[in-house]
């Protein structure tokens, strides 16, 4: 059929021209991970989302708030009516009210130049979504790259080879040492360096490590099980009518496409008299 | 019951409307699915409007809260996030529809006469919907919406004279702001009513000349030629809903936010500029051809408007333009090759405005502007080199059938 030819050559064409681009925005693409609400029958992992509000409340709302979810909503995800009044009391709130951080604006830019951005929907707000923020709180220095780090720069000087050997560790091109020199003068200056972060110079230290938090469940907390949980939590934030439209989507997709083959029968029929 | 409709029909004549316009109007037995569209693009207009009509229940155009009442209608309305989630897609899907509604009357030459009235509207109609397209992004106020509106209002500045005046009327004030926002949301509320009384007219104009056909020659015999429009072409406009219902709810369901750049759920910022500013997808070859005018120095800006507006407007006298004696591109290969070429260069044209104006191709060794230059260059030859071959004979078109 001719119509569905071209349908096909359009397609074809949309889907390759990007391909021919090459130049990149310069911040390394955080590696995808595995998000099981993915996809049409991708579902939230209550217990991961649990374990992420527990991260949420007890580090992130430090300086963050998440000003579209209010403290009983968690009861979704198995927290009894005390554990929530427990996790408010922590920010001297109450559960009626909305997970709003009790660090005020003006205080914040003092210590970190900027206010800090409410992070309900930040899985949303950032290309690369969910990666992105796995990869931004995943992306600091661990100890062995910092020592790294400090070992090339004793001599104040990058030598070709310490160039190659730091090039795949910062994600930055091995072709300019004196790029990475300056990036590695300004992480001496105590900067913020982060793999992932465009600009590769973020206002937020590290804020999670291996054990930063007491998982209630007594889940090992690795700084990757933490990324992952407050993540996927972040992920419910922001959209918290994930499962409500996957479940109604298909439903509708199912009856439409019934449908849809029905109508094409009776066309088929109807024309039959004319072909 | 039939006693009643005589009642009715004796003072205003309903069925016999409904038979003439619609069951028995003839329609041309040949018209294939690109034919589809047209109906596809009501049923899009009425979405939008249904939808839209719900959405401004809960909405409010307050700069301060314009963000966060979008967020409580994705999380405390009911169904407020199918609402809104339609609504949004429903604009990307009505572009991509009426696109192919335009294209299809480009290549079968369904602008040629006695359908040039028709074209006009709905020229009109896509010109009235762009710009209802670009009101609507700017309520939600995020920071796409607001750079978005502060990009695109600037561009009256280059007006000569009284620009610079023009844009703060426009503003209702001295930059974007609450008082854009609340104008935005009135005109935004405005236009589509208007685009569908448009609408009405259109097809007036269509049922007053008849539909064009893919071998583009009129109808000799309409006993042997046309068929009614019921059953045949309900029948076949319902499938064809069917489909586009099947594609549209796919992305309304498992990728509403495909077609969203992630810097709209950011609320809108005046003292921060984001890194990129990019338009909706719909909007991205006029855009390209705004920004490839940069080489005009101080008259670069208003040359560029002047650009992107014309490139629509072109579409005006494009009736007059195509001078074949035949309609369809079915039977015009020079004319055929060059519409392909056309619609490679939208394409193209469209990505050139997604990337940055400073961005290269092929590891810097072609930077976009050339290519967005040479394709603005395309877009209009198109209709120049349409004009040559057929005002001169250059084109010999194929024989025509005797029939349909």
């Amino acid at each position: 059929m001719k119509f569905l030819k071209i349908v096909q050559v359009v397609v074809l064409a949309a889907a390759f021209l990007p391909q021919v681009v090459l130049a990149s925005s310069g911040a390394a693409k955080p590696p995808p991970q595995d998000w099981g609400f993915k996809g049409a029958f991708g579902k939230f992992d209550n217990a991961s989302i649990k374990r992420g509000a527990q991260v949420a409340v007890e580090v992130c709302m430090g300086c963050h708030s998440f000003k579209y979810i209010q403290f009983s909503s968690l009861e979704q995800f198995g927290f009894t009516e005390s554990e929530i009044e427990a996790l408010a009391e922590t920010q001297g709130r109450t559960k009626k009210e909305k997970m709003i951080s009790t660090m005020d604006p003006v205080s914040a830019k003092e210590s970190f130049g900027l206010i800090p951005p409410d992070l309900s929907l930040m899985t949303k707000a950032r290309k690369g979504y969910e990666d992105y923020v796995y990869g931004i709180l995943t992306g600091y220095l661990n100890e062995n790259e910092a020592a790294l780090v400090e070992k090339v720069m004793e001599d104040e000087e990058v030598s070709s080879a310490e160039a190659l050997e730091l090039a795949p560790v910062l994600h930055l091109d091995a072709q300019h040492p004196e790029h990475i020199k300056h990036v590695l003068e300004r992480i001496g200056n105590g900067d913020t360096f982060n793999k992932y972060f465009p600009g590769q110079f973020f206002a937020m230290p590290a804020p999670l490590a291996d054990g930063a938090v007491e998982y209630a469940d007594g889940t090992e907390s690795s700084l990757k099980q933490l990324s992952h949980d407050v993540t996927a939590f972040m992920a419910w934030t922001a959209e918290p009518t994930l499962m409500e439209r996957k479940a109604l989507g298909f439903k509708v997709l199912l009856y439409l496409v019934i449908f849809t083959i029905m109508l094409y029968a009776v066309k088929r029929r109807i024309w039959a008299k004319v072909h | 019951m039939s006693k009643l409709m005589e009642w009715v029909d004796a003072r205003l004549p309903i069925t016999e409307m409904i038979k003439s316009q619609a069951t028995e109007y003839p329609t041309p037995k040949n018209l294939n699915y690109w034919w589809n569209f047209g109906s596809l693009a009501l049923f899009m207009l009425i979405v939008m409007i249904a939808t839209g009509l719900f959405l401004a229940m809960h909405y409010k155009p307050d700069a301060k809260h314009a963000f966060d009442i979008v967020e409580h209608i994705m999380r405390d309305v009911n169904y407020g996030w199918l609402l809104r989630y339609l609504h949004a897609n429903g604009a990307t899907f009505f572009f991509i529809i009426i696109y192919v509604h335009i294209l299809r009357g480009m290549y079968y030459g369904s602008y040629r006469a006695p359908r040039e009235i028709l074209w006009w509207i709905g020229v009109i109609i896509f010109f009235m919907m762009m710009g209802t397209g670009f009101l609507g992004y700017v309520l939600p106020w995020g920071q796409m919406s607001y750079w978005g509106a502060a990009v695109i209002t600037n561009l009256i500045t280059a007006v000569p004279v009284v620009g610079d005046e023009l844009v703060v009327w426009v503003w209702g004030g001295f930059s974007v702001g609450d008082a854009t926002l609340n104008r935005f949301y009135v005109l935004h509320f405005l236009l589509p009513l208007v685009i569908f009384a448009l609408v009405i007219v259109h097809m007036w104009a269509l049922h007053a000349v008849h539909s064009n056909n893919p071998t583009g020659i009129d109808i000799v015999d309409e006993e042997k030629d046309t068929l009614p429009f019921h059953p045949y072409f309900t029948i076949k406009d319902l499938y064809g809903m069917g489909v586009l219902l099947i594609i549209y709810c796919w992305f309304v369901f498992y990728a509403p936010n495909a077609f969203l750049e992630p810097d709209n759920y950011i609320p809108a910022n005046p003292m921060q500029t984001p890194p990129h500013i990019v338009p909706e997808w719909y909007f991205l070859p006029f855009y390209a051809i705004l920004r490839s005018i940069d080489f005009l120095g101080s008259f670069s800006k208003l040359a560029g408007v002047i650009a992107m507006v014309g490139a629509i407007c072109v579409l005006f006298v494009l009736p007059f333009l195509d001078r074949s004696p035949v309609r369809s591109f079915r039977y015009r290969p020079l004319s055929k090759s060059l519409f392909w070429i056309f619609v490679a260069n939208c394409i193209m044209l469209g990505w050139i405005g997604y990337n940055p104006a400073d961005a290269t191709a092929f590891d810097g060794a072609l930077p976009l502007i050339i290519l967005g230059r040479t394709g603005t260059a395309i877009y209009f030859g198109y209709f120049a080199m349409l004009f040559v071959v057929t005002a001169f004979n250059i084109e010999k078109p194929l024989p025509l059938p005797k029939s349909l």
